[in-house]
């Protein structure tokens, strides 16, 4: 099988992730159904979020509740920044004069979006960085809960808990794609830098990581504000495919449902992320097909409702059997050639 | 002009004191092997110099710093490295990115990537295991070689002072004298300061050098290592008769 080598970092895993990314799009092209489009671009969605997730949880292994507020935070911007002067003023008459004005394109609100959630998780990362293990990860879920309910109350500027309509719809798989590239690159970048590996030892040994002249809260801080940017961008391009939002779109489901891709993925690597939502949606997009009925000859067979979430169950407490560290374990995908020579070398205790 | 100076250090952890008011200095190039039996407060004094357990009074002077209280990052950037007991790795992580681990703290300095290049083929010199090995993961090193990359990973950061704190712990002793033969060269190699924390004082008698015997938290005995293993003074110190 793979050998020990599992830590290399190649060039490869974003190149070869990227790769299963287009193909997914191309896939999509070819199929040319515009229901189907609309899942592609909801799994290229799912992907952002996941990686995003994965920068701080996989590097840190702090498990966050928390990151689906960065992506509530960047839809409200592209709500903000994209709708028509006018039909803000109706919504979200609370708006000050220049934000009413501004009428900006999707992928300007994404940029706006990432940077303002990564403002904000520079704000709340430096109170939270501090705590570590299962602490941190209540904290997290304190300021989901928080920034949902301001967001659910403060009327003149969200629309409470009424959908804001009107933000442009932008059906084309292409943005979503490459937004998703950019955000598997940028992680992957992130993972080799300096920082990641400077948090990934303290995720391993925090007392010999402080020996060796870390600063925890501030690796953790640092990877808290580039996913927290991740989620943003995220949280703006998903309110342009579907041309609304509200503050529960941004809630407990989407936290539990990336949450859960991560951890079948296997949080311990990028690969892991990425393969995770694309396996998982996958599996939960047949499912709905299998439901919906299929046309064998003259019958139509389907399964019966409810049988989606059974099934998705069951996958997720069999891989938490017998593989608990998700699909991936550790490993990163990379080329089988190189893999092959590096089992040539000299013998590790495990294979 | 002394490396590192304590003055009244103590350590106290709720209730229970486990370091009394240390007193000792150390001098640039000094070997000194801190021993003492179980519970003597030999790791906490150490863990205390490191800044990973704060004293909770005296003063610790550092090269010609003041580190009392500092967190344990400031004090490694000011040269000064701890091995922390039970070769604790970046398990999840290669042997390479282990060692290179320690070297980010001086991406503020320049050329600190050609440096970390140079001390990198260094410490592979000294430790041809881990080149080897290099692509590995370190979780899944033998006892020895753990040891080798703890200490390979102090020396990363070029060091003034490499604090050690019980490197024989569950060797098996032909692999901890590969280890001590390895630390006598470097420290000839580099005039490292090194400050190790063993149980047994035939160690420091083998390799010789200054000797401080701890007990309750107090330093008993402070001398040769070679002449105090042959005092009589030092086995009543370990066996507890005499006035103790």
């Amino acid at each position: 099988m793979m050998s020990a080598s599992v830590a290399r970092r190649t060039f490869a895993t974003p190149v070869l992730l990227g790769l299963l990314l287009i193909a997914f799009a191309l896939v999509a092209v070819a199929v040319g159904s515009k229901p189907f489009n609309q899942t592609i671009i909801d799994i290229f969605l799912k992907v952002i979020f996941v990686v995003g997730l994965w920068v701080f949880v996989g590097n840190s292994g702090v498990i966050s509740f928390g990151h689906i507020a960065f992506a509530c935070l960047g839809g409200y911007v592209a709500a903000w920044t994209t709708i028509k002067p006018m039909m803000k003023g109706m919504s979200m008459p609370g708006l000050p004069d220049w934000l009413m004005q501004t009428e900006i394109p999707y992928w300007g609100s994404a940029i706006v979006a990432a940077g303002w959630a990564a403002l904000w998780a520079l704000i709340f990362g430096s109170v939270l960085m501090r705590l570590s293990g299962i602490a941190a990860s209540i904290a997290t879920f304190a300021m989901l809960a928080m920034v949902n309910s301001i967001y659910s109350n403060w009327e003149s500027v969200t629309a409470a808990t009424s959908s804001v309509v009107g933000i442009p719809i932008i059906r084309s798989i292409w943005p979503y794609l490459v937004a998703a590239l950019i955000s598997v690159f940028a992680a992957w970048a992130y993972g080799i830098s300096r920082h990641g590996l400077a948090l990934r030892a303290a995720r391993d040994e925090p007392t010999a990581a402080a020996a060796c002249g870390i600063n925890i809260p501030r690796a953790r801080l640092i990877a808290f504000v580039i996913s927290g940017a991740i989620m943003g961008m995220g949280g703006a391009l998903y309110s342009h495919s579907i041309g609304i939002v509200t503050p529960d779109t941004y809630y407990l489901g989407l936290t539990f449902i990336t949450l859960s891709m991560l951890v079948v993925g296997g949080m311990g690597s990028l690969s892991g992320a990425v393969l995770g939502v694309l396996i998982l949606s996958t599996l939960i997009q047949t499912l709905r097909w299998l439901e919906a009925g299929v046309q064998v000859g003259e019958t139509t067979i389907a399964l019966p409702g409810g049988v989606q979430e059974i099934a998705l169950g069951v996958v997720m407490i069999l891989i938490l059997m017998f593989r608990p560290a998700g699909i991936m374990g550790n490993k990163d995908l990379s080329l089988p050639k190189r893999a092959a020579l590096e089992t040539k070398g000299p013998k590790s205790p495990r294979t | 002009m002394s490396l590192l100076a304590l003055s009244n250090v103590s350590v106290r952890y709720g209730r229970l004191t486990a370091v009394r008011q240390v007193t000792f200095s150390l001098a640039e190039g000094e070997i000194l092997f801190i021993t003492g039996p179980n519970g003597a407060g030999k790791s906490s004094l150490l863990r205390a110099i490191a800044g990973v357990t704060p004293p909770s009074g005296g003063r610790i002077d550092f090269a010609d710093h003041d580190i009392t209280g500092r967190a344990p990052e400031d004090i490694a950037r000011l040269g000064l490295s701890m091995v922390p007991e039970g070769r604790d790795v970046f398990g999840s992580l290669s042997i390479e990115e282990n060692l290179m681990v320690g070297t980010g703290m001086h991406s503020a300095t320049r050329g600190w990537k050609a440096r970390a290049a140079t001390e990198l083929e260094a410490v592979y010199a000294t430790f041809p295991i881990l080149k080897d090995r290099r692509h590995s993961q370190a979780g899944l090193l033998s006892g020895g070689q753990q040891q080798m990359l703890v200490i390979g990973r102090a020396l990363m950061t070029n060091p003034r002072l490499v604090a050690i704190d019980e490197p024989s712990l569950g060797l098996a002793p032909n692999i901890t004298d590969q280890v001590y033969e390895r630390l006598i060269a470097l420290r000839a190699m580099r005039k490292l300061t090194l400050l190790i924390v063993e149980q047994s004082s035939t160690r420091a008698m083998m390799v010789g050098g200054r000797m401080m015997l701890m007990r309750g938290g107090e330093i008993l005995l402070d001398g040769d290592a070679r002449a105090l293993g042959q005092s009589e003074a030092m086995q009543a110190a370990y066996f507890g008769y005499g006035e103790h």
